[in-house]
């Protein structure tokens, strides 16, 4: 069972990379950054020309430990654009599957949902990691710096984040599903995490109502980990983090794992997979 | 007959998009979502609020103001973008040839799809409502009511024509929402909606003055926020107005062109 599970993990990643590399689009690639350009250019031109380098009266030093707000925000895109770039291939999984005609086909397989949607999940997030290096470097002109870098915990923060956004893809495609929406959801879910995230702000520094979505958001603890592991911050305690985002990743990952395989049943039973 | 192929495409669109989750997410999640985006980019500094200049005059600003008055003009403007995109659903269904086979105008199909849209930002302005009430220490100042509301109208009718003229696009193209896709975040960036126009590069500014958004960005928030008067705001209120022309006769000819390249090349139900 393990065997096979891997095998289909491995089948899966391989014809998912084979498929973005053949039909690779420059226009498409150069869209996922706009986003990360506009944030950087904005917030070079706020913190350089608007505010003349002033920062917050309590310190977003102290608030963060570093105080180096353009390499704050540089490390913040660039995972931005890590989980964009995931979560836009596997949120859609369903849909694409629907479009192109292959869904009942695919569920018709005796494969295990979870190893296929990790195959799809892995091959995301290996595509992923360019666009996350190419922010790093144009981040350089606009002032980012790595201040010490922790290996480990870089590494930890980027895996568990891919963990999380697995179990986010999981429950984005169940939505699909069953909804038979197109991208909303998944571009719903991505709006949430580009504002709630701590992405351009300290969380710390939001409303308490924005600090309270923040807080059930796998991804708050990703970014958090990932600044710590680069900019050298220390006033995080990685491993409170480490632990808050396991759980998290788990709770996310079940929730999916049982949503998906309900929805599953449930359309099997109505003969509704191929229903637009 | 140009009034009736404006109505009907008018309410045929509403009816299909209105309620839908597509305009559920651009009139409502997206803005708000930006809204809020933007608002966290200003919070790690100290100061709250923002200096507009415009002529000799500088103006400072409420920041929850000036964010969600760009929101406001921008969403409008993401609406008329999107209003191409019901050409994009007519190929999709296989209906476009059909439509333009029909002797109703082009300029009223293309006047019907950007009035739908402009209706369907109402989930917007609901939602723009009861954030003011939220956000209820944003400081309106207003002095003279004339020019707020000559600034909203010549905003929205600038930017209904600019949308007609990219409506164009989905009919020409396969790749117009691509294309529109491409267009946002360098809008939103160019037209001072983030940040103030004085600070962006002078380079640039050549630029952020063919949009309509810029014009209206500045003629709003100073009417609204800033308690500027019709004589002050009368040259981007007279931009608006100009490119409201402009764009709507380029809109007549670029359907024109649009529709004749497709229908010589077949390409009308090529994806």
């Amino acid at each position: 069972m393990a065997s096979h599970s891997i095998r289909v993990i491995a089948s899966t990643a391989k014809v998912n990379l084979i498929m973005t590399w053949r039909f690779f689009s420059w226009t498409g690639f150069a869209l996922r950054f706009f986003t990360p350009l506009m944030t950087l250019g904005a917030a070079w031109i706020l913190y350089n020309v608007v505010y003349a380098r002033q920062t917050l009266p309590l310190g977003f030093g102290a608030v963060i430990g570093s105080s180096g707000y353009l390499s704050f925000i540089t490390v913040g895109n660039a995972f931005y654009v890590f989980v964009f770039a995931a979560a836009f291939v596997v949120g859609r999984v369903m849909f694409w599957e629907r479009a192109t005609g292959t869904i009942e086909a695919t569920f018709m397989t005796p494969m295990s949902r979870l190893a296929y949607m990790s195959g799809i999940m892995l091959a995301a997030a290996t595509n992923s990691l360019i666009d996350f290096a190419a922010v790093f470097i144009l981040g350089l002109a606009f002032g980012f710096q790595i201040a010490l870098l922790n290996a480990p915990l870089f590494l930890s923060s980027l895996l568990l984040t891919a963990f999380g956004l697995f179990g986010i893809g999981l429950i984005t495609n169940a939505i699909t599903l069953t909804f038979r929406d197109r991208t909303t959801t998944a571009n719903s879910l991505m709006i949430l995490f580009m504002v709630f995230c701590g992405l351009v702000c300290p969380v710390e520094l939001m409303p308490p109502w924005a600090q309270l979505i923040s807080k059930a958001l796998p991804l708050t603890y990703g970014v958090r980990l990932m600044r710590a592991s680069l900019l050298g911050i220390v006033t995080v305690d990685p491993m409170h983090d480490i632990a808050t985002l396991l759980v998290l990743d788990a709770i996310y990952v079940v929730i999916g794992a049982i949503t998906l395989a309900q929805i599953e049943k449930n359309l099997r039973k109505k003969a509704l997979f191929s229903i637009f | 007959m140009f009034t009736r192929v404006v109505f009907a495409e008018a309410v045929k669109s509403l009816k299909v998009y209105f309620f839908s989750s597509r305009t559920l997410f651009w009139a409502l999640a997206l803005p708000l979502g930006n809204g809020l985006y933007l608002y966290f980019l200003y919070l790690p500094f100290a100061t709250k609020s923002v200096d507009l200049q415009f002529g000799a005059t500088t103006y400072t600003i409420d920041l929850v103001g000036f964010t969600i008055i760009g929101q406001l003009l921008y969403s409008f403007f993401t609406m008329m973008l999107l209003a191409g995109a019901s050409f994009d659903a007519e190929r999709w269904q296989g209906t476009l040839e059909v439509l333009l086979l029909s002797p109703a105008s082009r300029v009223a199909i293309l006047l019907g799809g950007a009035l739908a849209n402009a209706v369907n930002y109402v989930w917007m302005l609901v939602a723009l409502v009861l954030s003011w009430v939220a956000f209820i220490h944003v400081s309106i100042f207003v002095t003279d009511p004339l020019a707020l509301c000559g600034s909203l109208l010549l905003s929205y009718l600038a930017m209904m024509a600019l949308g007609m003229c990219l409506e164009t696009v989905d009919v020409y193209s396969r790749r117009g929402s691509i294309f529109t896709a491409w267009l946002q975040e360098p809008v939103m960036f160019l037209s001072g909606q983030i940040f103030p126009l004085q600070s962006l590069p002078v380079s640039l500014l050549p630029l952020s003055y063919l949009l309509p958004l810029t014009f209206g960005l500045m003629a709003v928030r100073l009417t609204l926020l800033g308690g500027a008067s019709i004589y002050d705001v009368r040259m981007p209120l007279a931009t608006l107005a100009s490119m409201t022309l402009i764009f709507f006769i380029l809109a007549s000819l670029l359907v024109n062109y649009a529709e004749r390249r497709a229908k010589t090349k077949a390409t009308l139900t090529q994806f």
